[in-house]
């Protein structure tokens, strides 16, 4: 397999780190490839932007920076106009789509585009808290990248004891949406 | 369908098996004839009159309004232990919630009034609620045990608040569950970096 170079951005309190980390996880622990993640700091996390980057593939990974993202995971305007310009010629950007309006940005040629209202799913669920995990779902419905299994072995993993069932909830809107989207 | 998961098939401490339904409105005459079957020193103790037939239209309605989610356990179809969540949609206490358990006699000390509780509690976290309220006689020591066990704990006694059949005054507990730390903890998650606080 290819290396898939990912990038994830939003707000801070979106969950963006969380979402990233899901997917590294669901690769490497669950699925049985590797997978790196970077969180952003520096000049790059300015304003309350966040950012993260993953690296999945089934060899070593020898560079965990993602210097032109595969696919883009995008939950605000903000980190839409940062990073979609960046994307590599025929890459893929799963977006938030209340919020982020994408005929702001030139794309680079080939792109394939993939929007859902993650916001409102999650407000419709009852905590808008989970919109992290509905685009992890809708990664993984979309992109094909992942299990369905391997990704909600790494939710329940990962999120807090209580919350799983709303965060699985969550988890199978996203991806269902996504398939959808895909046309699969 | 139901929004609320729960498992279709439940086994109990001593083997028996039920089933459990979230409640829908038509369901209400049904649920009345529950409540008939139970004894009137136990009836006592709820807080409406549920014999009476303006109570089951009543009760379908604000289930239908989604006011109260019910959780319904049945034996061969027939009901024999009933919890419900109540609560208020607008208001100053929207994310409280209010727990109300009963259980036939037959049916007591298998561990109902447990899995009904805790699928109640499950439900209303998911649905944002953040306080769950539970309203406890004195006597009723198994309930106070059953809600100590899912984290409620007595927040209020309000002494010889309520009247047995007898006409005996008895305390009234007042128990809650803070199911917002649940949360919090996801909060915490979510939270990301933000300049603003530091790292």
């Amino acid at each position: 397999m290819a290396k898939t170079q990912i990038r994830v951005g939003g707000l801070g309190g979106q969950g963006v780190i969380l979402c990233a980390s899901i997917i590294g996880k669901a690769a490497s622990i669950f699925e049985g490839k590797h997978s790196t993640l970077i969180q952003a700091f520096g000049p790059e996390a300015r304003g309350s932007a966040c950012s993260a980057q993953v690296t999945v593939s089934s060899d070593l990974i020898g560079y965990p920076y993602v210097k032109q993202a595969d696919i883009l995971v995008l939950m605000s305007q903000d980190a839409f106009n940062q990073f979609a310009p960046t994307l590599r010629p025929g890459g893929m950007i799963l977006f938030e789509e209340e919020l982020v309006d994408p005929s702001k940005v030139s794309l680079p040629e080939g792109t394939k585009t993939f929007a859902i209202p993650a916001t409102r799913f999650a407000e419709e669920l009852g905590r808008r808290l989970v919109l992290n995990i509905v685009m992890v779902g809708f990664f993984a419905g979309v992109t094909g990248l992942l299990s369905f299994e391997a990704v909600e072995k790494a939710v329940r993993d990962s999120v807090p004891k209580g919350t799983e069932d709303l965060n699985l909830k969550a988890l199978r809107k996203g991806y269902e949406f996504g398939r959808q989207q895909a046309g699969c | 369908m139901s929004p609320h998961e729960l498992p279709p098939k439940l086994q109990l401490r001593d083997g028996s098996t039920l089933e459990l339904e979230v409640f829908r409105p038509e369901d209400a005459p049904t649920l009345q004839t529950f409540y008939r079957a139970i004894p009137e020193e136990d009836r006592l103790y709820l807080k409406e009159d549920v014999c009476q037939d303006a109570w089951a239209q009543r009760f379908a309605t604000r289930v239908a309004e989604g006011a109260i989610i019910c959780v319904v356990a049945k034996a061969n179809g027939v009901v024999v232990g009933e919890g419900s969540l109540h609560r208020a949609l607008h208001g100053w206490m929207r994310h409280v919630g209010e727990l109300r358990i009963t259980v036939a006699p037959d049916w007591r000390r298998k561990g109902l009034g447990r899995v009904l509780a805790s699928s109640l509690v499950k439900i209303a976290t998911d649905l944002g609620i953040e306080k769950i309220m539970a309203q406890v006689v004195e006597k009723q020591a198994a309930a106070r045990r059953i809600f100590q066990k899912l984290g409620f704990h007595q927040e209020a006694v309000l002494p010889r608040h309520i009247q047995d059949l007898s006409g005996a005054k008895r305390d009234l507990y007042l128990m809650a569950n803070d199911v917002s730390q649940i949360w919090a903890a996801m909060e915490s998650l979510v939270s990301d970096y933000s300049p603003d606080q530091g790292a």
